[in-house]
């Protein structure tokens, strides 16, 4: 994983996009490891009874997805601050693919620390399903 | 008599918000954040950081331990789904939900009835990292939003909660900022 430095981002910079293929399989695994167990995620019955057209991805594996692209960009040495403006606009079916895309908004320094601000949304086959929303992270500052 | 506006029902609700609806002391999960279930959560993602896996490059990096995901951060703050003593697995039905869930979310008292609902926001600052080690509790319900609205797939309302995580030091790790929306679904089916 390469690590960016602070002084190396520009606004306008790109996150590498990020692809999941959402399959029945994937999830039921995540529903297995991140313990959202609605069944409106698992269970095409109850997914229907409540208004879908079919189960969908939960909040918390498509959170994981924009971590995902912001720890390839940011870096082992990058932390992350906050996210702002995670909003699920449309359902995450099987037979989707979402893709993360993100870019740089600004950058700036604070209190000595370097801080960058993205704008990341998901897209799915019928356009954007999540987000935009913001995330700040902290890079490394060259050191002279 | 007219029915009354289906909204009205909410507005309880809209009239609480600012308030905090949990004071209750923090209960912590039932099991500390451990690697193994770090590894599983990253399986579906396929999220290869070895900060997340590898304790050598998270010591490397300033974690004391391999290092939580922040979108892992609920995972680990939920309540246990089953605890000695209770049987949770009441019905034989096929589609029969548990008799208790952990990932309902929270629910005033006061709220209408719904039968329905999902997470559709997360606003989160993430103050403190998380480590394999650590335990969670997820402390506090504050009312922030709620907006009743019809959607495509039935009536209710978006209702946006603030809670902090704290660790095992009470120190918080993080403060989440969610929206559910509970709904009763559209009678005669699909969306």
């Amino acid at each position: 994983m390469k690590q960016r430095l602070w002084q190396d981002i520009s606004v306008g910079d790109e996150l590498k996009a990020q692809t999941f293929p959402i399959t029945v399989y994937r999830l039921v695994m995540a529903a297995g490891a991140n313990r959202d167990f609605n069944a409106i995620h698992t269970n095409p019955e109850v997914a229907k009874q409540t208004g879908a057209p079919d189960i969908y991805a939960n909040t918390l594996l498509l959170q994981g997805m924009w971590e995902k692209a912001v720890r390839q960009f940011i870096g082992l040495a990058g932390r992350v601050r906050s996210q702002k403006g995670f909003r699920m606009s449309s359902f995450n079916h099987p037979g989707d693919t979402v893709v993360v895309k993100g870019r740089v908004l600004r950058t700036w320094l604070e209190n000595d620390k370097g801080l960058i601000e993205i704008d990341i949304w998901s897209e799915n086959n019928h356009g954007v399903s999540v987000g935009p929303g913001r995330v700040i992270a902290e890079l490394p500052l060259q050191q002279d | 008599m007219a029915e009354p506006d289906w909204r009205q029902h909410w507005q309880p609700m809209i009239d609480n918000i600012g308030k905090q609806f949990d004071d209750s002391p923090a209960v912590f999960s039932a099991d500390v954040v451990e690697r193994s279930a770090i590894r599983r959560y990253l399986e579906p993602l396929e999220f290869d950081c070895p900060l997340h896996y590898d304790v050598d490059v998270a010591r490397a990096h300033g974690y004391r331990d391999v290092l939580l995901p922040n979108s892992a951060i609920p995972t680990f703050s939920y309540a246990p789904m089953w605890q000695p003593g209770e049987t949770i697995f009441t019905s034989d039905k096929r589609n029969a939900p548990p008799a208790k869930t952990a990932v309902a979310g929270f629910r005033a008292p006061i709220e209408p009835e719904t039968s329905a609902f999902f997470a559709t926001n997360y606003d989160a600052d993430y103050l403190l990292p998380v480590c394999a080690g650590d335990r969670l509790s997820r402390r506090g319900s504050r009312l922030l939003d709620c907006k009743p609205k019809e959607t495509r797939v039935g009536r209710g309302a978006f209702i946006t909660w603030e809670s902090d995580v704290v660790n095992q030091d009470f120190e918080v790790v993080a403060r989440l900022q969610t929206t559910f929306f509970r709904y009763n679904p559209h009678v005669g089916g699909d969306a």
